[in-house]
This record gives structure tokens, C-alpha cells and sequence, in this order.
């Protein structure tokens, strides 16, 4: 699913250069549920923007579904984020003033879906989520974890390959983390890829891999656990 | 279509997200394209063409015919005498030639108690209405430039003294001569009246009354802008005699000189003209002939408005600033929204979508800011027609004058939207969109 190999990416200011990255190499197989820790600006969150085409890069190759995102124009981008990517973000990111229906609608309008079919995946995504009577509700309305799950369906509407999630669970308590992360777990059980950064060593242990980056580089203590393990522990 | 249904739900939701700031925003470019807008309606009716098949064919000769010897005069008077137009129109070559002047007077409908009515005369020759295109709705012009009891009456005159335009025979008192309908115009006008240039009257609107002009010399009509003597004849008396063989100066002449080959040769009759009068001692000045363009006739008679054109230059000034203030206001909203840009982004918007929703932001700006600016300018108007009675005539919109106003508000739109959209929409998504 995703493929990144010998991946640099340098920050530059008039004064210094900082290398936020270096020499990545990481593979992440369809349907895995991989979290990405490590302390403060190791460039965990860095890596994630590169995997979600937010940020571009120096050097190095980035596959994705088997296509070379090096070199891709603006416009190849944005579909390819609109039609393979979900992003699951630490602060929501809702569009305070439209409606959930509305937030979760948004990436599929510049898909070009219908406007049955778009109706149709919204309700889909909001019954998956377990927000189905709240689609007129303001994100405001709700709490912090019922925002997440709308975050979470809006990623879902538009059926992507996989999901990129940035501190799914940073701005809630443990209780709405927690039911967060159980959101996460099914839907990877239900075959959706997903890549999470987090820096809840707890949280990492519930993903089937748990990759650490320090200082821009991986670290060579990466956990594997097979799914098919974890399925029999819990 | 679906998408631009869409953009302008988003548009129209923007508005309402924060309706001052952007109330404020459209405020300040509806105000600098009103004065623009009021400028350039000024600037359009006096600098327009109001004759384009026919102006450059149009000329206004002048002949330095003062009998009083002045070698350091060089420049002809503005006015002609009648022996002037008389000499000079003695030539075959132009197609169409006319003396003319403005007068006033009083006129009524014979045997009615109503009193009489103040209108504007052109004293002319029937050739008249054939330089300057104006169309007859009855009747025609004079058989010839002789004398006769005959008037032309404008539509709005006949309009204003019988209720009706089928006129012809009827009878009109003028200043108590009484005078035969043969003629009546259509709803003509001519903006700007450049025929009349050099009186001032440019921007007035055309006379209601047209009389021959051997008549108005028979009865002592004359001008009412500019005339000059340069003799110690007395004109209030016997001005048939005295009108026309004095040096009394009040009249224009106008001929259509229709290929340049003909406006060469003009030129040439012209010369000759002085030349013979030289000869026979009549032509004391310097040979200082002019031909003047129709087009070039404000410029000639030092007759452009500069008020009009410093007023231009502020409202272009103005304009700037105006846009200048409105794209720091509306670089605020839209570095408000940069969030939303980047997230659209980030959720698969390629930036050809988000131009199309900031042309849909133009587009509805635009409008609104049209629509107000056509309400300031039609204000300014007011006001300048209160300060500058002249330039009422010019307080009208042609069709392709408000297209032309929507046009520029589209594009006062677009400047005004254009970089802050641009730095909203183009800054890095990741910045955006972290906690």
C-alpha cells in the first residue's frame, strides 16, 4: 500500500537547516494498523504529512498503491488525497458553521458524485460511525469524541485505500479516546489500512506495528505484531 | 453548473459568516467606482464621437478677417462675419455647407391666450441638418438659403407647443413675427454639440426652433453666446444692412469636406480666397487661415474641460486608494478563512476548484458592488449637476456604458479578491491544518 524508500526532507530557513528526515524507508501492507511514535519534533507528524501529500519532499521515492507520487502536478494530488487518502486530525479540523452532513459531504463534492450518491455514502459513513441522528447537528453540538467520529466519517465517505491519522485521540479524554480507538480497531478489522501517529505508548500497543522515529530516522526497535496474533490475543 | 451552485452557496455563506467586515469591504469599492462611474459618464459624453461616419469629414474654417492691421495677429477670431460666410461659401467643393449661429426668443401659438414660451434658436442653412445626420420625422429643409417665413420645430417643440409632431403648415409666432411650419426633426440630439464649441454651449442640448438665415438677418436676429464688432457701426439699427456688410462677428460655418483630396483643395481655396482679398486691400492681417476637424474642435478652441479631466485623474486616484483599502480588508477575511482554503485542500479541492469558488467570490462581489457603485455615481451626478448646472445633459447611461461600469467592477472585483485569495489559498496545508 504505501512505499517510501531512502526519503529526506530538510526544513530551510534564512539561518539554519534542519533535517526533519532522513533516509526513511517504510512499507505498509494493505489492511495494517501501524502506529508511528516518537518524542517531539522527531518528524513523526512530518512523515505523515509526506504519506498524505500535505508537504512535499527532498529526496528519496514515495509509492502509493503502487503509484510514484514523485513528481505528481498539484491537480494529480488533490485527487489522489480526494480519492485514496482519509485524514483523521488531532483537532478535528470541522468547518465550525456547516453542518455534520455538511463536513462529511465535503470531500465528495470534489469527487464529482452525484448528489444521491453522495447523500447515500454520508448516511453510510455517519451509521458506521454511530452519528446517524445527528446530521444536522453543528460540530459545536456535539462533544469532542462524537467530533472525531465525524472526522472519522468524513475520512470514510469517500472509500478510501487508507487512513492517515494524526493524534487521533490528543484532544479528548480517555473515555472518547478510548472509544476513538475502538472506532480505529474496527475498521481495521474491517480491512481499512490505517497509519497513526500518537504519542500514547498505550495506543501504539493496540495497532498491529508500531514504528518509532527519533531525530528523523527510524528506529530499529520497530514492533511487528501479525494481525492474525493480535486478532487471537485480544 | 452544479459546482457553480454550489461556490455561490459558499459565497453567499461567507457573506453571512461575517457580514460586517464585509459589508465594509464592499462600502469602500462601491464608493471608489461611484466617482469613478460618475467621472467616467462625464468623461464619455464629452469626449465621444457624436457623428463617427460622418466627423471626420466635418470642418470649421476660419479666416483672420479683422479690417483693422495688426501684423502681430495671427490667429483668426472664434466667430466669422456674414461676408466671411458669404466669401466662403462661395466654393463648389465641400458637399455640404452652413452658416449658423444661436439666438432665443419668445414664441406662441397664434390666436391662443397662452403666453409666449422662451426657446433656444439655431439660425442656419438648409444644409444644416444634412452635416450633422439630424433626421427629419415630417417635411424637409428649405428649398434653397434664401429668406423666407418658414421654420424647422425639434420633436420636443412641436410636442411642447401643439402636443403633437404632425405639425407642417401650421403656424408658430416668434418674437411676433409669424412664421409656417415646414419642417419637423425627430427626437435628434448630439452629444456633445461640437458644432457649438466654440460658443461654450458643447454640452447644451440642441435648439428647439430652426430659422433661415437670411430670414434672421432681415430681422435683426442675432446671436446669443459670442459676437464681436470691430467697427463703429451702431447694430441695434437697420442690422439688415448693417449685419451684413459690417464687421459684426458672430456666426460659424461648417462644411463637409468629403476625401482629403477635397480637404487639400479647401485648403487651397482658402489660400486663394485670402489672396485675392490681399489684393484688393481687404485683408489687412496676416493670412491666418484654420481648418478645424470636428473631432479636434475642442482642443482648437482651447475649449476642453479641464475641470473634467483634473476630476479624472482624482477619481482614478481615488479608485486606487479605494481598492487599496478594500484588498487589505479583504485580505483579512480571506487569511481568516485560510483554515478552511487548506482544508479543502487536504480533502482533495485541486486548486482549479478553489478558483472557481473565488470567481464565484468575484462574480457575486462584483454584482453587489456594481449595483452599489450605480447608486453613488447616480448621487455624484446629482451633486455635480447642482455644482455645474452644464453637465445635466450628461447625466444618462448608454447600455454599453453600464456594460462597460460592469465590466470594471468585475475587474475592481477581481484585483480586490485576486492576492488575498491567492495568499489564503496557496499557503502550506500542513501549517493549517495542526492543532
Amino acid at each position: 500500500m504505501i512505499h517510501i524508500t531512502q526519503l529526506n526532507k530538510v526544513f530551510r530557513t534564512e539561518l539554519i537547516e534542519t533535517q526533519a528526515l532522513h533516509n526513511i524507508n517504510l512499507s505498509v501492507a494493505e489492511g495494517e494498523f501501524v502506529a508511528l511514535t516518537g518524542p517531539s519534533g522527531s518528524g513523526k507528524s512530518t512523515l505523515l504529512n509526506i504519506l498524505g501529500t500535505l508537504e512535499s519532499y527532498d529526496s528519496g521515492d514515495y509509492q502509493l498503491d503502487g503509484q510514484s507520487v514523485t513528481g505528481m502536478t498539484d491537480s494529480a494530488l488533490s485527487a489522489l488525497r480526494n480519492e485514496k487518502i482519509g485524514f483523521i486530525f488531532q483537532s478535528f479540523n470541522l468547518i465550525k458553521d456547516f453542518s455534520i452532513y455538511d463536513n462529511i459531504e465535503l470531500p465528495l463534492r470534489y469527487r464529482g458524485f452525484s448528489s444521491a450518491e453522495r447523500k447515500q455514502r454520508v448516511e453510510q459513513a455517519l451509521e458506521r460511525v454511530g452519528l446517524a441522528g445527528r446530521r444536522s447537528y453543528l460540530p459545536g453540538q456535539l462533544s469532542g469524541g462524537q467530533q472525531q467520529r465525524v472526522a472519522i466519517a468524513r475520512a470514510l465517505a469517500g472509500s478510501p485505500r487508507i487512513l492517515l491519522a494524526d493524534e487521533p485521540t490528543g484532544n479528548l479524554d480517555s473515555l472518547m479516546a478510548r472509544q476513538v480507538m475502538e472506532l480505529l480497531e474496527q475498521l481495521n478489522r474491517e480491512g481499512c489500512t490505517i497509519l497513526m501517529v500518537t504519542h500514547d505508548p498505550e495506543q501504539a500497543r493496540r495497532a498491529g506495528r508500531h514504528v518509532q522515529i527519533v531525530d528523523g530516522m527510524l528506529s530499529d526497535a520497530t514492533v511487528y505484531q501479525p494481525l492474525a496474533a493480535r486478532a487471537v490475543n485480544q | 453548473m452544479r459546482n457553480f451552485s454550489y461556490y455561490l452557496k459558499l459565497s453567499l455563506h461567507n457573506i453571512k459568516r461575517a457580514p460586517l467586515p464585509y459589508a465594509l469591504t464592499l462600502m469602500i469599492l462601491s464608493i471608489g467606482l461611484g466617482v469613478f462611474f460618475s467621472n467616467a459618464t462625464l468623461y464619455y459624453w464629452m469626449n465621444r464621437d457624436p457623428l463617427p461616419e460622418q466627423s471626420p469629414m466635418l470642418f470649421f474654417p476660419r479666416i483672420n478677417s479683422v479690417q483693422q492691421a495688426c501684423d502681430s495677429c495671427l490667429t483668426p477670431l472664434r466667430v466669422l462675419s456674414y461676408k466671411d460666410v458669404q466669401k466662403l461659401s462661395n466654393s463648389a467643393i465641400p458637399s455640404a455647407q452652413a452658416g449658423m449661429f444661436q439666438s432665443g426668443g419668445y414664441a406662441r401659438l397664434p390666436n391662443t391666450q397662452h403666453g409666449p414660451t422662451p426657446v433656444t434658436i439655431r439660425v442656419t442653412q438648409r444644409d444644416f441638418f444634412t452635416l450633422f445626420n439630424a433626421p427629419f420625422l415630417h417635411g424637409q429643409t428649405w428649398a434653397d438659403n434664401e429668406a423666407r417665413m418658414e421654420l424647422i420645430l425639434h420633436y420636443n417643440a412641436a410636442l411642447k407647443f401643439f402636443g403633437r409632431t404632425d405639425v407642417l403648415g401650421q403656424q408658430l409666432l416668434l418674437d411676433g413675427e409669424l412664421y409656417t411650419i415646414v419642417g419637423v426633426l425627430d427626437n435628434w440630439q448630439m452629444l456633445p454639440k461640437l458644432y457649438d464649441v466654440n460658443n461654450g454651449l458643447a454640452i447644451t442640448p440642441v435648439e428647439e426652433i430652426y430659422l433661415p438665415w437670411e430670414t434672421a438677418y432681415n430681422l435683426g436676429i442675432k446671436s446669443n453666446s459670442t459676437t464681436q464688432s470691430r467697427d463703429s457701426r451702431n447694430y441695434n439699427e437697420n442690422f439688415a444692412v448693417n449685419g451684413r456688410e459690417g464687421e459684426f462677428y458672430q456666426a460659424q460655418f461648417w462644411v463637409k469636406l468629403d476625401t482629403p483630396a477635397q480637404q487639400a483643395a479647401y485648403r487651397q481655396f482658402m489660400d486663394n480666397l485670402v489672396a485675392s482679398e490681399k489684393e484688393a486691400g481687404r485683408h489687412p492681417r496676416p493670412n491666418g487661415n484654420l481648418l478645424h476637424n470636428m473631432l479636434d474642435i475642442a482642443e482648437a478652441f482651447n475649449e476642453r474641460n479641464r475641470q473634467l479631466d483634473a476630476f479624472a485623474v482624482v477619481s482614478v486616484l481615488f479608485l486606487l486608494v479605494c481598492l487599496f483599502n478594500a484588498s487589505h480588508l479583504s485580505l483579512n477575511r480571506y487569511m481568516a478563512s485560510q483554515f478552511e482554503f487548506s482544508l479543502r485542500r487536504a480533502l482533495g479541492a485541486s486548486r482549479l476548484q478553489l478558483q472557481g469558488q473565488l470567481l464565484t467570490d468575484v462574480l457575486v462581489n462584483g454584482m453587489l458592488a456594481f449595483v452599489l457603485a450605480l447608486l453613488f455615481a447616480l448621487l455624484m451626478l446629482l451633486l455635480i449637476n447642482q455644482l455645474l448646472p452644464a453637465t445635466s445633459a450628461l447625466n444618462n447611461w448608454q447600455p454599453s456604458l453600464i456594460l462597460l461600469m460592469f465590466a470594471m467592477a468585475l475587474l475592481a472585483s477581481y484585483l480586490v479578491t485576486l492576492y488575498p485569495a491567492w495568499r489564503a489559498s496557496f499557503s502550506p496545508l500542513n501549517q493549517q491544518l495542526k492543532a
